[in-house]
């Protein structure tokens, strides 16, 4: 085990697909205090993966995922119903003390 | 904010400017943080976006205002630092070239030229001659004599005479090219017609000439060949013309039914007005007479040294002027016109320097009200139009600025003319406008009116 922390993680092809892109907005930078990242995901995402593609991609360590997933609403037009793309979102918690400059880098 | 001086020569200084980077990213922040109170970028609602993201997409843009504003403000202080009136906008040139990184000092090297210092004349030795002339009799006599012509009636002549140069013809006439085009406007009824006047085609006038009333006339005549309507110049035509009625010019009297018809009380109060009239205009004759003499004293009593700039400038836009103007008189400028230019300028630009010292020294300013009677002024100056002129004037407020500068330097001239010694001087009027003709040409004298008013308004 000690072992296999030390070592760089592998990045695959398939981690690029796992994070679709950084999610900004006024809620998403509340947790940047506590050095939690946002980002917006695939539904069928899971939180090993997502925490594997942070690692490996971003090369930082990630204590906590939590995701959400959004249910896309169901709305009628001309009486035929229809409904809206499901979203997830995946908040990453970072160890103490580390960064991701996502959508506020200069 | 650093200043040192780079070079001191004559009239130029060469400043290098420093200003350190926390300053400006001071003052970037601040700006973005004011932008940030109305911009709009998703996710975020207006005036909680957070810094760094402000910073990413505005940045860049605030930096380049900032770095304006600031290059603005540091030139101000360095010059107030060091004392400088500048003569014209200082010339900025960036340390980096146009590139400008996050981080660093702002340095730059300006070059200004100074206003020369001197010393202006004591005005009260200023002694200078008015020309007055006085309005004769003789003037007088010929305005009216005008007026009354003009103003002359046409009465219906009973007996039964041939038509005479001078005499007003009243007619029907129908005519057609003599290849059988008729337009209309080639017809008419009832026209007033007067003899010799040269209202109609050449000839048309002198072929009525000698015809009586109920006598019919074929006038043949050809169109001129500049004439306006492109189908009938230079074409031959023949107008068939009835003679109705001949109406000869009556000896208008300068009495009081003249007065009346005009608008005035009897023939005295119309003398006065016209007497009042030209009296207004030779003063204005004189007022630019001794304008121009004043000006030539201040010339001739200052000299010092000029800011290459300014008269550099002047220069140009009078060659520019004079180029133009010749160009319509279809000559080429020469060089040696150019070089005649070249002491106008001079003197241009040191009257401005003077007539500015003299107004700053005394505080002389232009009051706001000074500028709305000018404009309204100007605004009478076309009748029935009034209103949209001072519309104009409200929505273009640079154009109100042109005025300042005439009104300045009206005043300023009529402060020195307080403190000259003026001694008026009868002249007759031929003197008072023979001399004000040369002032009209394009090269010699004219110049030094406009030129510290153009000065000032820069």
């Amino acid at each position: 085990m000690a072992k296999a922390k030390d070592t760089k993680p592998v990045v695959t092809e398939k981690m690029y697909t796992v994070l679709t892109s950084p999610v900004v907005t006024e809620k998403s930078m509340m947790g940047s205090q506590n050095g939690q990242v946002t980002f917006r995901v695939p539904v069928e995402a899971t939180k090993p993966e997502i925490k594997k593609a942070v690692e490996a991609l971003f090369e930082v360590k990630v204590t906590a995922v939590n995701t959400v997933l959004t249910k896309g609403k169901t709305k009628r037009f001309k009486g035929v119903l229809g409904k809206r793309v499901d979203v997830k979102k995946a908040i990453v918690t970072l160890e103490e003390g580390q960064t991701i400059d996502v959508g506020a880098s200069a | 904010m650093k200043v040192s001086v780079l070079k001191q020569d004559g009239l130029t200084r060469e400043l290098e400017v420093t200003v350190p980077a926390a300053t400006i990213l001071k003052n970037v922040e601040a700006q973005l943080v004011i932008y940030g109170q109305k911009a709009k970028i998703p996710g975020f609602r207006p005036g909680k976006i957070p810094m760094p993201i402000l910073k990413k997409n505005y940045g860049r843009m605030i930096l380049g205002e900032v770095l304006d504003k600031t290059v603005q403000d540091s030139m101000a202080n360095a010059l107030r630092e060091q004392d400088i009136r500048p003569a014209m906008q200082p010339k900025i040139a960036l340390k980096d070239g146009e590139s400008f990184d996050e981080g660093k000092d702002l340095v730059y090297t300006m070059t200004v030229e100074v206003l020369p210092t001197f010393e202006v004349m004591d005005l009260s030795k200023v002694d200078i001659e008015k020309p007055v002339a006085k309005v004769e009799d003789k003037v007088v006599q010929e305005t009216l004599d005008r007026v009354a012509k003009s103003n002359r009636n046409f009465v219906k002549v009973e007996s039964d005479r041939a038509a005479k140069l001078g005499d007003v013809v009243v007619v029907d006439f129908n005519g057609q090219t003599k290849e059988g085009v008729s337009l209309p406007g080639m017809s008419g009824k009832d026209m007033n017609v007067e003899l010799g006047s040269g209202q109609l085609i050449p000839g048309f006038e002198d072929q009525l000439v000698g015809q009586k009333v109920g006598g019919h006339a074929h006038v043949d005549v050809t169109f001129p060949a500049d004439y306006g309507v492109n189908e009938l110049a230079g074409k031959p035509a023949i107008f068939h013309v009835d003679i109705k009625e001949i109406r000869e010019a009556a000896e208008t009297q300068i009495d009081n039914a003249l007065a009346e018809k005009l608008g005035f009380e009897n023939i005295d109060t119309l003398k006065d007005a016209v007497v009042k009239n030209i009296a207004e205009d030779y003063a204005q004759l004189s007022r630019l007479r001794l304008k121009r003499g004043l000006l030539d004293v201040l010339d001739s009593h200052h000299s010092f040294e000029l800011p290459k700039g300014m008269v550099d400038m002047e220069y140009d836009s009078i060659v520019k002027q004079m180029e133009q103007e010749k160009k319509q008189a279809g000559e080429e400028i020469t060089q040696a016109d150019k070089d005649d230019l070249k002491p106008i300028a001079e003197r241009r630009v040191r009257l401005g320097l003077v007539l500015a010292e003299i107004g700053r020294a005394n505080k002389i300013e232009v009051q706001q009200e000074e500028l709305y009677k000018a404009i309204y002024a100007e605004a009478r100056k076309f009748p029935g139009q009034e209103q949209q002129v001072l519309e104009f004037y409200s929505k273009n407020p640079q154009v109100i600025e042109s005025f300042r500068a005439p009104i300045y330097e009206d005043k300023v001239i009529d402060f020195i003319l307080t403190k000259a010694t003026v001694t008026e001087k009868e002249v007759s009027i031929d003197d008072l406008t023979a001399e004000e003709g040369e002032e009209s040409l394009p090269t010699a004298e004219k110049p030094k009116k406009k030129a510290s008013a153009k000065k000032k308004a820069e």
